[in-house]
């Protein structure tokens, strides 16, 4: 832990103690440089939400190896089960691996509680030599010449000064945006989240999902689960609650009128979903915006004296089969800081010096991963795929295994009375298959 | 002039939950903030410090009141100092005046003591007074509002019912805050940067010369806390054997007809209270002896 004065010269500020800002921090103040790490909240975690499903634990593990071990973690994630449904019925994909590295160390991913995670990680930055400073609100950027060399913090004297500014302070990025290197979102590429933390005796759940130990499981739902507003639904098992929301993505919710609270409300009330919780009761309910669609809204990620990592960044992949963004945000956080490590070492902080970021991310497979993936999100979010395909699928399987005494009916007959019945064109049929292998083959 | 304020770390009632599976408190959620009484008392401690003055915040608590401390070295006092010892039990409010009061000895003792008149938690309003008990120094407690000239504490305090009293008392003396809330003045960066890692002076019961036996209060025990309950009033019951108009009026005239009355003139004074029994007895206010 060091000691710092405000009239001094840090070699990095960091904005924002999550996932991004705490790992940046930490990999700085190891290679000791001064480091100081902002965030708003009374503790680092105050004012993070998410699903909660990590799926970075090996990224972690190279900075703190076998961290699972004094992080607070809720359960590792050997299960998921990604479920199609309609307002009746539910097709479910479910994936259980107790493959090596799923159930072994380190572990393929981990559900976490956000608030204590995100303490811990920051608690982390702070042993390796980072000044952790919360409460501190920043408002702006410092800048001589056009160049940024510092933030402004929300206080009397609240000016401090940074060779390199790393802005991790989440999905609506004030300093991004300040700067000019994030443009104001539209309402279609962002995502609200509503959750709601429910407690449940950790004997009930091990028995009602099937686990034993630690293990966890993670749904994920698409379908009717939403309406008719673009979005799914998720549940997760910590140890002894279960975290479950919904995300719909905010122009459709503004469209259809629908309000958040209430399409949970019907979620936890599917009957695919009630008896996963009941008897459950109620301990958190928290909301936060997510940004969804992945490349297309990537700023430009660095300027002469600031970078931009996680969320800030848009970094969080939301590509159906996908739902990740802490890794995403860790891996960001630490190209930034191997970035500005750099830069301290050859001192020149100008947007040209600080280029180094895009191999950085290119390294760490984040940029790779955005690109490639880039058109999956407007496929995920239309419409067909949201609404109409789950409800296919579902009513598919549901006069599949019918059994009414009429003739059985082969696929085929089935799948041409479907496209009937729900007026799908062979041609529709055929762009959508071509935006899936688009979107995720190749 | 020197002022001292006392503060307590008392939990954040926006973070009280009782665990929905256990029924117990999830004590392990729970955190601490600064009484918001004794915030008040911070503030203004720090208005009315003069140029030349001094404040200086002190806490009975373990190694989560240095929190508070910070905030209060953050927002500009001189001095922070804790008490804590690991023999020491549950916190009366008798044994933190004690201690309040030793520390005051050891680091100096000031002009003036603020103290929040009550703490959010436990609320018993009695640290004041007993540590300017324990001082030998006046005490007035439930001060709405306070000046301080020449030497003098002017003290308004809140009585019953709206009603309010002066007191004045000579420096150095221990007034107990009973102000609205006063928010606590934000920190500027520097400062705090400056107290994120300031050391905390602690002060043990060896450092106070206290011993185990100095902490035995008998003047004081507490027997029982219980909730105020008003007590039981008869109230007037109509004629059961009237009919239900009857009731009715007598239920709508009780208010004026109960306090018409009737005067007792004339006979021996026996007889007068024989007449006062009488009236007792037939409107229910005495039990009917029954007759041995």
């Amino acid at each position: 832990m060091s000691v710092a004065t405000a009239s001094e010269v840090f070699d990095v500020i960091v904005v924002g103690a999550g996932p991004a800002g705490s790992t940046a921090a930490l990999l700085c103040a190891r290679a000791g440089l001064k480091v100081l790490l902002l965030e708003r909240g009374e503790y680092p975690g105050a004012k993070n939400v998410s699903g909660a499903a990590f799926y970075g634990s090996a990224i972690l593990n190279e900075l703190i190896p076998n961290w699972w071990e004094q992080a607070p973690v809720e359960r590792y994630i050997c299960r998921r089960d990604i479920a199609f449904m309609s307002s009746t019925t539910s097709v479910a994909l479910d994936f259980h691996c107790a493959a090596e590295g799923y159930t072994t160390p380190p572990y393929n991913g981990f559900i976490v509680l956000r608030p204590r995670f995100d303490r811990w990680l920051a608690a982390q930055a702070e042993a390796a030599g980072a000044f952790l400073l919360t409460s501190a609100v920043v408002d702006d950027v410092l800048r001589e010449n056009g160049r940024v060399v510092g933030v402004r913090v929300r206080r009397e004297q609240g000016e401090i000064r940074g060779k390199v500014v790393i802005a991790c302070d989440g999905v609506n990025s004030f300093l991004a945006k300040k700067v000019g290197l994030q443009r104001e979102f539209h309402a279609h590429e962002l995502s609200l989240g509503v959750k709601e933390v429910l407690g449940l005796d950790p004997a009930i759940i091990e028995d009602r999902f099937r686990l034993s130990g630690d293990e966890g499981i993670a749904y994920e739902y698409l379908g009717a689960i939403t309406e008719d507003v673009h979005g799914g639904a998720f549940l997760y098992t910590n140890r002894d609650s279960l975290s479950l929301g919904v995300i719909g993505q905010v122009s459709s919710l503004v469209e259809r009128r629908k309000r958040p609270y209430e399409l949970l409300e019907r979620f936890k009330a599917h009957p695919a979903v009630a008896p996963l919780v009941r008897g459950a009761k109620l301990r958190e309910y928290s909301a936060h915006l997510i940004p969804e669609s992945g490349w297309t809204m990537k700023p430009t990620l660095y300027t002469d004296g600031m970078l931009v990592a996680g969320d800030a960044a848009g970094f969080c992949l939301a590509a159906g089969l996908y739902l990740e963004g802490m890794n995403y945000a860790m891996q960001s956080g630490l190209a930034a800081a191997e970035t500005a490590i750099d830069a301290c070492r050859r001192e020149r902080y100008s947007a040209r010096a600080l280029s180094g970021y895009r191999k950085h991310l290119k390294q760490r497979n984040v940029s790779t991963d955005f690109r490639a993936y880039r058109h999956a999100p407007a496929f995920v979010n239309s419409a067909r795929l949201q609404n109409l395909y789950p409800e296919v699928v579902a009513s598919g399987m549901e006069q599949l295994f019918r059994v009414d005494g009429s003739a059985k009916r082969k696929i085929l007959p089935l799948a041409r009375q479907l496209m009937r019945q729900y007026q799908l064109k062979p041609g529709e049929l055929l762009r959508d298959g071509y935006q899936v292998v688009r979107a995720y083959l190749w | 002039m020197h002022i001292a304020v006392c503060l307590k770390h008392v939990p954040d009632p926006s973070t009280v939950e009782v665990d929905p599976l256990t029924g117990l408190l999830a004590e392990d959620r729970v955190l601490y903030m600064l009484n918001p009484a004794d915030e008040s008392a911070l503030e203004l401690a720090l208005r009315l410090r003069p140029a030349n003055g001094t404040v200086t915040a002190l806490s009975v608590g373990p190694i989560e009141a240095d929190a508070l401390l910070r905030e209060a070295l953050a927002a500009g006092v001189e001095r922070a100092a804790r008490v804590w010892d690991a023999e020491l039990g549950p916190l009366k409010p008798a044994l933190t005046s004690i201690l309040l009061a030793a520390t005051l000895r050891v680091i100096g003792l000031p002009d003036l003591v603020l103290c929040g008149g009550h703490s959010a938690d436990r609320g018993s309003g009695t640290v004041p007074a007993l540590l300017a008990e324990q001082l030998d120094w006046p005490a007035v407690t439930d001060v709405t509002r306070f000046e301080i000239t020449e030497g003098r504490a002017l003290a308004q305090r809140r009585l019953a019912r709206g009603a309010r009293a002066e007191s004045e008392v000579q420096l150095p003396a221990v007034l107990g805050l009973d102000t609205e809330r006063i928010r606590l003045r934000q920190a500027s960066l520097p400062k705090l940067m400056q107290a994120q890692h300031a050391p905390i002076p602690l002060y043990s019961l060896e450092a106070l010369d206290l011993s185990p036996q100095d902490l035995h209060f008998p003047a004081m025990t507490l027997h029982e806390v219980m909730p105020p309950r008003p007590r039981a009033r008869i109230m007037f019951a109509p004629d059961a054997t009237a009919s239900a108009q009857e009731r009715v009026a007598q239920i709508l005239s009780a208010g004026i007809a109960g306090k018409s009355g009737q005067k007792v003139e004339g006979g021996t004074p026996e007889q007068q209270a024989d007449a006062i029994i009488d009236f007792l007895r037939q409107h229910g206010f005495l039990e009917q002896r029954i007759a041995s």
